[in-house]
């Protein structure tokens, strides 16, 4: 028994060891923005900012950069790519998973080999396409191109093929059309791969930096991200402020992830290896 | 299984007529036009010479890819990101299979751990970078403090002593460990959680020590799980690039060109340069990389039947 | 309603899965689909529900042709093995379902939906979700949501194979009552004999794509068209013993023993197999005897006993009688009753 405890000791002071260092950088984020300039420039560092309610640095951070925009922007994007990435994902799973039409295996195969293509190999031709759109540097140009994820639809229709046979038959002897019996019976059952998918999808787009550098210039339709890198590059060199405009930009996914964690991590752990 | 599900469904479906057509239009419609077509043009604009924004081009060959392949930034984009895998990889691989071991035995508070080492996976890579690249300054960042503490340093890990720049490389590599964490965490935790508690039974049975359980049945059995972590970690880190955006202010290190990454040199060629035959060369070469791992990972599946 | 299927015919590729299949089931009847699996009972029931369509062949109901209706127009309603219940759902959503479907007021669906949990005994379990059910309960709810909607024909796949031995019994009294309480017109497809014999009031057999005989269970017993009807109906099994027909007697295979018959039908040097019921057969220790025969082992079944005997060197399974004790390999007499013993030719397995 006695060394059961001197293991546990250890166990808990590895993983508490761990944790620290997980977190700090989070910490260091969050304390450096309220810090003043005297406690942010002492060194050695000071650990505990002196007042935790000085939010000078994010009053003036908000003052330097319109990070209200930024911040609406990115919401916007998330909320409307999640819901039609969601719709179109939805239907296209469904019609995968549930109606049969010829070539259904083979276009299934396809997708699966353009799965390992990785966007990036994409970016110069879709900066083209969304510039004969006409949709570059607006807001849509950073939903459009994402409406349609093979990975999520793919996920989705692996869970819609778990769902019995039977259900479908039942429900269509019973009168239901196909569309009932998807937001009827199938999407109410695959309410966890659907959140979890929308949550994914919500995360990557928050954190969308690259193609967002690219096809974004001007300053009102910036997004956290791009707003943020635009801030350290032009918009001073005082870090404070900089961590302030830092703390505003992960608050949201941090307070998502306590309030989603199974989700997330279940999510990750049934897609990740297959993806 | 597959085939047997199959033969289940044979003719089991209703006469749909045209309804598949509504269902699949708007995802095939983005998946042509997004997927698809980059995917062949890139391709085809990777052999046009001289190729400009507008589609205009001089001519067909391997110019693109001789002159890519002869650029020693994309050389050095090269050796930065197979250096950057082959090391973030390994380490965060290790460190991952030591916690969600850790994680995976009866512990309280669990919730709290799991958000502690999990919390990256959803956070911006450019804000948190922010935060590291202060911990890195090299007269007041937090992790000099911490070497002087040991009494080594300080390391001028962000900037360019003497014209040259050999700590930048360890900066993204340490940011990428602990980005590259949760995710690995989780898989192997999955991994581990999937092993049938039969076995530890049994080997205590048979009068296993804990250190011999270890390494006896839990890595042996979780192998499968970390060589598929490892390869979609690899997979994924090839695209290294918001990574580096951070540290320097959007520049590829101190020396503005000393950390070029290929995606990073494939979105300067592209954007900066307006050199699109060239970044399409680079493009097809990283895909080519990916592909090896790919199948490299789909050999992995097959073999151990995930 | 009468259900009446002319030349039903159903091919998955090359594999024929039901073969020129005709019969009438009568109106008001409970009838099994009886087979070993993959004889094309579940398939037939799949053409009949429209879940299929069929290669070729008519369905009626009544005198609507129905062939080519889809399911949903049919009028039928269907339980599956799995019982298909919307995880979801609660048991009184689920039983609803089909008139949710059909667009009938809230008020009007719920109220009906509860009066049929009360016909199948699950009124006290309406707020629960599928999965706090009992497989039995499960079985009770998809069987009210089958018959809300008064179907004019109810489909049963392998109701009772997913419960356990008692609660087999007890559903399958459930369905009868159900069915004679609602008279609705009934189809039910099983591969255990003793689920269709004591139930049902017809019962159709298949086999590998055909009909082999369709009957009340009694006649299908006392009466098997062929061999495989005969192996098929009855435990313990029917006995078979292989032999030729000589002189107007059965010989058996070795020669060790023969037995008169009284049938013009047999010819002279047929192979023929006898099936003969267990409880065909008397056994005593002295008198006259058809055959001479040898026990092997002996089994207690509670009630009775049942004993392996040794007739040459094939083997024959019947009930000991109470009034003597018997020992293993104690030499025995065996005498055939007329009804529960049947030729039928080795080659084709008719009826002889």
């Amino acid at each position: 028994m006695k060394g059961d405890n001197i293991k546990k000791f250890f166990i808990y002071f590895f993983l508490a060891l761990g944790a620290i260092v997980m977190v700090f950088p989070f910490y260091w984020m969050i304390s450096g923005a309220l810090k003043t300039a005297a406690e942010y420039n002492s060194y050695p560092p000071v650990w505990v900012p002196s007042n935790w309610l000085n939010f000078d640095n994010f009053v003036r951070a908000f003052q330097k950069a319109p990070f209200q925009t930024y911040f609406l922007n990115s919401l916007l994007v998330t909320l409307c790519s999640v819901t039609l990435t969601g719709i179109v994902t939805i239907l296209g799973a469904f019609a995968f998973s549930r109606l049969r039409f010829p070539g259904r295996e083979l276009i299934f195969s396809f997708l699966l080999a353009f799965m390992m293509v990785p966007f990036e190999m994409m970016v110069i031709t879709n900066y083209q396409t969304v510039t004969k759109m006409g949709i570059i540097n607006t807001i849509p140009v950073l939903i459009v191109p994402f409406t349609t994820s093979i990975f999520y639809t793919y996920i989705l229709k692996n869970f819609f093929d778990t769902i019995p046979d039977s259900l479908y038959y039942s429900a269509r002897i019973d009168g239901a059309s196909n569309w009932k019996y998807l937001w009827r019976i199938m999407v109410p059952i695959a309410k966890p791969s659907l959140v979890t998918i929308m949550l994914l999808n919500a995360i990557s787009s928050w954190n969308s930096f690259l193609w967002t550098s690219m096809v974004i210039n001007s300053d009102k339709y910036r997004t956290i991200p791009l707003g943020l890198f635009a801030f350290m590059t032009e918009g001073g060199s005082d870090p404070k402020l900089q961590l302030a405009a830092s703390t505003v930009s992960v608050l949201p996914m941090i307070i998502l992830f306590l309030f989603a964690r199974k989700y997330i991590v279940n999510g990750v752990a049934r897609g990740g290896l297959k993806g | 299984m597959t085939a047997k599900k199959k033969k289940k469904r044979e003719g089991g479906e209703f006469n749909n007529g045209l309804e598949p057509v509504i269902y699949l239009l708007p995802f095939v419609i983005g998946l042509l036009i997004f997927t698809v077509y980059p995917i062949i043009n890139v391709v085809l604009m990777s052999f046009k010479e001289g190729y400009r924004l507008s589609g205009s081009f001089t001519g067909i060959g391997l110019k693109n890819y001789t002159q890519v392949l002869g650029d020693k930034n994309f050389a050095n984009a090269v050796r930065n990101t197979f250096i950057y895998v082959f090391s973030v990889v390994p380490i965060a691989t290790v460190l991952a299979v030591i916690i969600a071991n850790l994680l995976n035995q009866k512990i309280k508070a669990m919730a709290l751990f799991q958000t502690a080492y999990f919390l990256p996976m959803v956070t911006s890579s450019i804000a948190v970078g922010l935060s590291w690249r202060y911990m890195f300054n090299t007269q007041f960042g937090v992790i000099n403090w911490l070497l002087g503490v040991f009494g080594a340093g300080p390391i001028d890990w962000l900037g360019a002593t003497g014209g040259q720049a050999p700590y930048n490389i360890f900066v993204i590599i340490i940011f990428g460990i602990w980005n590259m964490l949760p995710f690995t965490i989780i898989l192997l935790l999955s991994g581990l959680q999937n092993i049938d508690p039969m076995y530890y039974t049994a080997a205590k049975v048979d009068g296993a020590d804990s250190g011999m359980i270890f390494r006896r049945i839990t890595v042996p059995l979780l192998l499968p799980t970390i060589f598929l972590t490892m390869i979609i970690n690899m997979i994924s880190s090839f695209k290294v690039y918001n990574e580096v955006i951070p540290f320097w202010s959007g520049k590829a290190g101190a020396l503005s060109n000393n950390l070029y990454t290929m995606v990073y040199y494939i979105k300067e060629t592209f954007y900066s340069k307006l050199r699109l035959g060239n970044a399409a060369a680079a493009s097809i070469v990283l895909f080519l990389i990916i592909f090896v791992f790919t199948m490299l990972q789909k050999w992995v599946q097959k073999k151990f039947d995930y | 309603m009468q259900v009446r299927i002319e030349h039903l015919t159903k091919k998955f590729g090359d594999a024929v899965a039901v073969s020129d299949f005709s019969m009438n089931f009568d109106d008001g009847k409970l009838v099994a689909l009886l087979g070993p699996s993959g004889c094309g009972k579940s398939t037939t029931l799949n053409m009949l529900s429209g879940i299929l369509p069929v290669t070729s062949g008519k369905i009626y109901f009544d005198d609507d042709d129905v062939t080519n209706t889809p399911p949903q127009d049919r009028g039928v309603g269907i339980c599956f093995q799995n019982y298909a219940l919307y995880p979801h759902m609660s048991v009184l959503e689920n039983i609803a379902f089909p008139l949710e479907i059909k667009k009938v007021p809230k008020e009007e669906r719920l109220a009906k939906a509860r009066e049929m949990a009360k016909l199948v005994h699950v009124d006290m379990l309406l707020d629960r979700k599928p999965k706090e059910l009992s497989g039995g309960q499960q079985q009770r709810v998809a069987i009210a949501r089958a018959l809300i909607k008064t179907p004019r024909l109810l489909l049963l796949d392998e109701p009772l194979s997913n419960l356990d031995a008692r609660l087999r019994l007890e559903m399958r009294e459930e369905i009868r009552r159900i069915q004679q309480e609602t008279g609705v017109t009934t189809i039910f497809v099983t591969h255990d004999q003793e689920e269709a014999m004591s139930i049902c009031d017809k019962i159709v057999l298949m086999k590998d794509g055909y009909l082999q005989q369709e009957d009340k269970p009694q006649t299908l017993y006392d009466d098997p068209h062929n061999l495989f009807v005969a192996n098929f109906l009855g435990n313990p099994p029917i006995n078979n013993l292989y032999g030729t027909i000589q002189n107007g007697r059965f010989v058996l295979e070795d020669g060790s023993a023969s037995i008169k018959i009284d049938n013009p039908n047999a010819k002279e040097g047929e192979k023929v197999v006898m099936g003969i019921r267990a409880e065909s057969v008397t056994i005593s220790k002295s008198g006259d005897h058809d055959f001479e025969a040898v026990i092997k082992q002996r089994y207690t079944m509670g009630k009775e006993e049942l004993a392996f005997l040794n007739i040459g060197n094939q083997v024959i399974r019947v009930y000991l009688s109470s009034d003597y004790t018997y020992d293993v390999g104690e030499k025995v007499f065996l005498n055939l009753r007329q009804k529960g013993v049947f030729l039928f030719d080795q080659e084709t397995g008719e009826r002889i």
